[in-house]
Formats: C-alpha cells, structure tokens, sequence
C-alpha cells in the first residue's frame, strides 16, 4: 500500500520566510522556585524587591570572583560557560562594557521573559553590582524584539532605579540568530543586528574594542541572588557538583508556556506535566536534539549528566508536542533556514537544501545521504552556530527516531494516518493523543 | 597551536581565488565556497599568504588555531 500525504503545513510570516513552529508568546505562567522566583507573589516593584532583599551590598572584583568561582557559576544561555573565566578575562582588560542580553530569539523559551515579568530587579542587581565591582560606568540591556510586554517591563524596572550607572536599553531584531553574541555586539555598535566573525571573544574585545561581558538574563539574575544572599544560600539547594537552581520552559504548543525554577539534581520528570507523560521532546530548544520519553523519564536537571547522556540542557527548554516529530522536525528546520541571517555561503545555501531534503525524508522519498552530506557541508563553516545548531536537531530526530524516518521512508507516517502500526513504545501514547 | 586559514564566511563570496593558488589546502564547495582541508604547514605558508592577498574580499586569514 502507498500513501501520498501533504508536506507539512508550513505557515509564512508576511515577509515569506516560514513561521516559527510555536510563535513568541503573548503570555508566560511563571511557578514559585525555590531560588530567583522565591516570592513572586510580592510583585516586580522595586520597593517588593527591596523589602525581600535589601540593598546591594558592595563588593570588589576579587571578592566578585571568588564568590562566582564557590559556586561554580555557569552562564545559563545554554553553553553553561564558567562565569569566572568571563569575569576573570574582562579583568584583565582595562573599561569593560556589560551587557544584558534578554533578546530571546528563541521563540518557544519563555525564562527570560519571565524574569522581566517577575524578576526584574535581580537581573539588574546582579549586573549593577558587577558594574561597581569593576568600577564599570555603562551597562546595555538588550530587550526583546518579539516581546513587548517584557520589554516594557524591564524599562518600567530600570525607570525605577538610581544606581548611579548608567543603564541604556536597546531592542534586538525581531529574528532567531539577533540574540548570538556578536549579533548582539553588532547592533549595540549600531550595526545590523546579524551575526559577524568574532576573530577573539567578546570578553576580550567586544564593542568597540572593549572587553565586554555579555550573559542572558538569567545568569545576570543568578549574579544578583549570589550577591544579595551569599554563597552559603546560594549553595544550599542543588547537588555540590551543580550548586543552585536553573529556570526550566515547558512549551507545549498551542498553550501558555510554563516557566519552572528547578534545583540541579531534580528529576526532569517532575517538571513535565502528567498529560505529557510518555511523549518524546526536544531538549534545549530549536538548536537541541530530541529525547525519547524513556530518557525524559531518567534524565536529571542536570548540564554535565544531560551531556553524558547526549542531551545538552541548553536554555533549559523543553518542547513537547502530539505532533509526529518527523513532522515537527521539519517545520523547524524550514523556520531555522529561513533565520539564517543569508550572510555566510554555506549557511544560506546549505540550510534551505537541508530543509528541502529533512520535508522529503517526512515526504517519504529523501535520502539520507544527501543529509548527511549537507549536514558536512554546513557545519563549523559560518559565523555563528546556527547551521551546527540546526543540524544537531536533524541529526537527533535521525538517531531517535530511526523506525519512524523508515516509516515515512515507505510513504506512511504511524501518525497521521492512523495505520495503528506502532513505531518504538514511546509513541503509544501520541496514538492516543493524536 | 597551528597555524590555520580561517574564512570571514559573511565577506566570502564564492570567487574562488584561494583554490586557484592554494589547491592543496582548499577545495570548494557545491556552492564554490572554500573547504580548507587542515593546517598551514611550513611548505604551504608562501601559497597560503599569498592565497589571503589575493581574496578580492579579504575573507581570508592566517591565525593560530585548530
């Protein structure tokens, strides 16, 4: 038997370029944690935030350093970059720049967003007290381009303040790779905000040749928490290999996402809703890889056992949805190709070719070859990560969902035509769903 | 460290040049965009200098790397 069935449903933004699978979203539920959203309740005023935590007492760079380093401070944009070595390197160069980055660009994550919502003032203690720390007298916060309520939160929230820094707001594009670090850098020189080559890191020279010290609003937060509460509290939750919290997304689309404050070491498992027990997901965003239900199941909130197990937490995003993931996987790959910032060669042309093969494979006549050959083609050869990004997930629906690529491969999605024929025991509980 | 060629991919535009003097360190693409091969050896540096002089867009660069 031979099934013909459409391509997947592909939606396009006004300027043609495919739409993201889950849009940015309009609103964010944000759960009590036991950390940075400890007291949500109280409200995002500076007064509430002074009553919780007093006022930001003044450290110097060494004490900064050694706080960050007792903890094992990690950047929370998803590559858990050691703090300290940013901190440390900035140091070593003379006026340095620090900059918030809360861009966003990856649409299904919520967190920092929801830090805008709820927690505006630790992100901007955590980077007010690194400013003083290193006598730095300028600091950029990035704003998102697709959230406006959160950016009108953090500018309500830095409206509020007298530091007696200067704290200057700026908004990114409205696209998936502005919030890459040197995009960012790009467009606080008032250049387009697209990726360009860093030939040295943005901690040794950044914008305008300065040392600058750039991390998402998360890790600006947990900065502030550290500062405000001290190392003792900060460790008091956690494993002692991974001290601390982390901020979680569960994006289910088609409804609010979740923000979730989970202490390292908890079971991921918790913090996936019951009705989405026995479903795979993507890891880590649009950049991460796919898990089956049994890894969920197994994994721990943890960056260094998820890497062990082949799964980077990344941004602490975790995507779930009743859609064949051959399917979803390939709407994700035609968004992230239309992303592609159409700068470097083999980005531009290698990810629309990639998308095209990734929807013939879901069309059940693609070669695997040919993605694997592209998959070559484009990675560590641009700018920034985005082609490595977007083959790491076409690569993880590949090797996770082998029996389903085969599936479709003979011309029948198990999902969508209700042929009943069970691919891998991770899926009996789409078949219900769907 | 080695020395290696790095691309500035956003000022590459496909012309080819670095092939043409340095066929023994880059290949090119489906698309004509440069695939360098490995590091610069002692015997390849004259080539590889001359092949970041030649680039018409300057998208070439000899640096310390892997």
């Amino acid at each position: 038997m031979t099934t013909t069935y459409l391509a997947p449903t592909i939606t396009r933004e006004e300027d043609g370029r495919p739409a993201s699978p889950v849009p940015a979203p309009k609103e964010v539920t944000v759960r009590p944690g036991p950390a940075l959203l400890n007291g949500i309740e109280h409200g995002p005023s500076l007064a509430a935030h002074r009553a919780q935590y007093g006022p930001i007492p003044h450290l110097n760079s060494k004490q900064l350093t050694e706080l960050v380093k007792r903890v094992q401070m990690r950047g929370r944009g998803g590559a858990a970059f050691p703090f300290a070595i940013k901190l440390e390197t900035v140091l070593r160069g003379s006026r340095p720049v620090l900059v918030v980055n809360m861009s966003e660009g990856e649409l299904a994550s919520a967190k920092d967003h929801a830090l805008a919502l709820t927690r505006p003032h630790l992100v901007l203690d955590g980077v007010v007290a690194t400013a003083k720390a290193l006598r730095s007298r300028k600091i950029h916060v990035v704003l998102p381009g697709e959230r406006p309520a959160a950016a009108a939160a953090m500018k309500r929230a830095i409206a509020e303040r007298s530091d007696g820094v200067n704290i200057q707001t700026t908004t990114a594009a409205s696209r998936f790779v502005a919030g890459q670090a040197k995009a960012v850098v790009e467009l606080l020189s008032g250049r387009p905000n697209l990726p360009a080559t860093s030939w040295a890191p943005e901690a040794v020279k950044g914008l305008k040749g300065r040392p600058t010290l750039l991390s998402n609003g998360e890790t600006w937060a947990r900065v502030g928490l550290l500062v405000l509460r001290g190392a003792e509290e900060y460790m008091s939750i956690g494993t002692p290999e991974e001290p601390g919290a982390t901020l979680l997304t569960m994006n289910m689309p088609g409804s609010v996402p979740i923000v979730f404050e989970a202490a390292y070491g908890d079971r991921l498992r918790d913090y996936i809703p019951q009705d989405r027990h026995g479903l795979p997901a993507m890891v880590g965003g649009f950049h991460g890889a796919w898990a089956t239900w049994e890894t969920l199941a197994s994994a721990r909130v943890s960056v260094n056992k998820m890497r062990a197990m082949g799964n980077a937490l990344g941004a602490g995003l975790v995507l779930s949805s009743p859609e064949c993931p051959v399917t979803l996987t390939a709407r994700t790959v035609e968004y992230l190709a239309g992303q592609s910032a159409q700068r470097c060669g083999p980005c531009f042309n290698g990810l629309p070719a990639l998308a095209r093969e990734v929807t013939a494979v879901h069309d059940g006549h693609g070669g695997l070859e040919r993605i694997e050959q592209l998959a070559n083609l484009v990675v560590r050869r641009g700018a920034c990560a985005h082609p490595d990004g977007t083959v790491r997930l076409v690569n993880s629906m590949l090797s996770t969902f082998a029996e389903e690529v085969e599936a479709h491969a003979k011309g029948g999605c198990t999902l969508k035509h209700g042929s009943r024929k069970l691919v891998g025991d991770s899926f009996s509980r789409i078949l219900e769903v769907a | 460290m080695a020395q290696v060629l790095r691309v500035d991919w956003p000022s590459c535009e496909a012309r080819g040049l670095c092939h043409e003097v340095l066929p023994e360190l880059v290949d090119l693409d489906e698309w004509g965009y440069p695939i360098v091969k490995g590091p610069v050896t002692k015997e390849l540096m004259d080539h590889a200098k001359e092949a970041v002089k030649v680039c018409p867009r300057l998208a070439l660069r000899i640096v310390e790397g892997r």
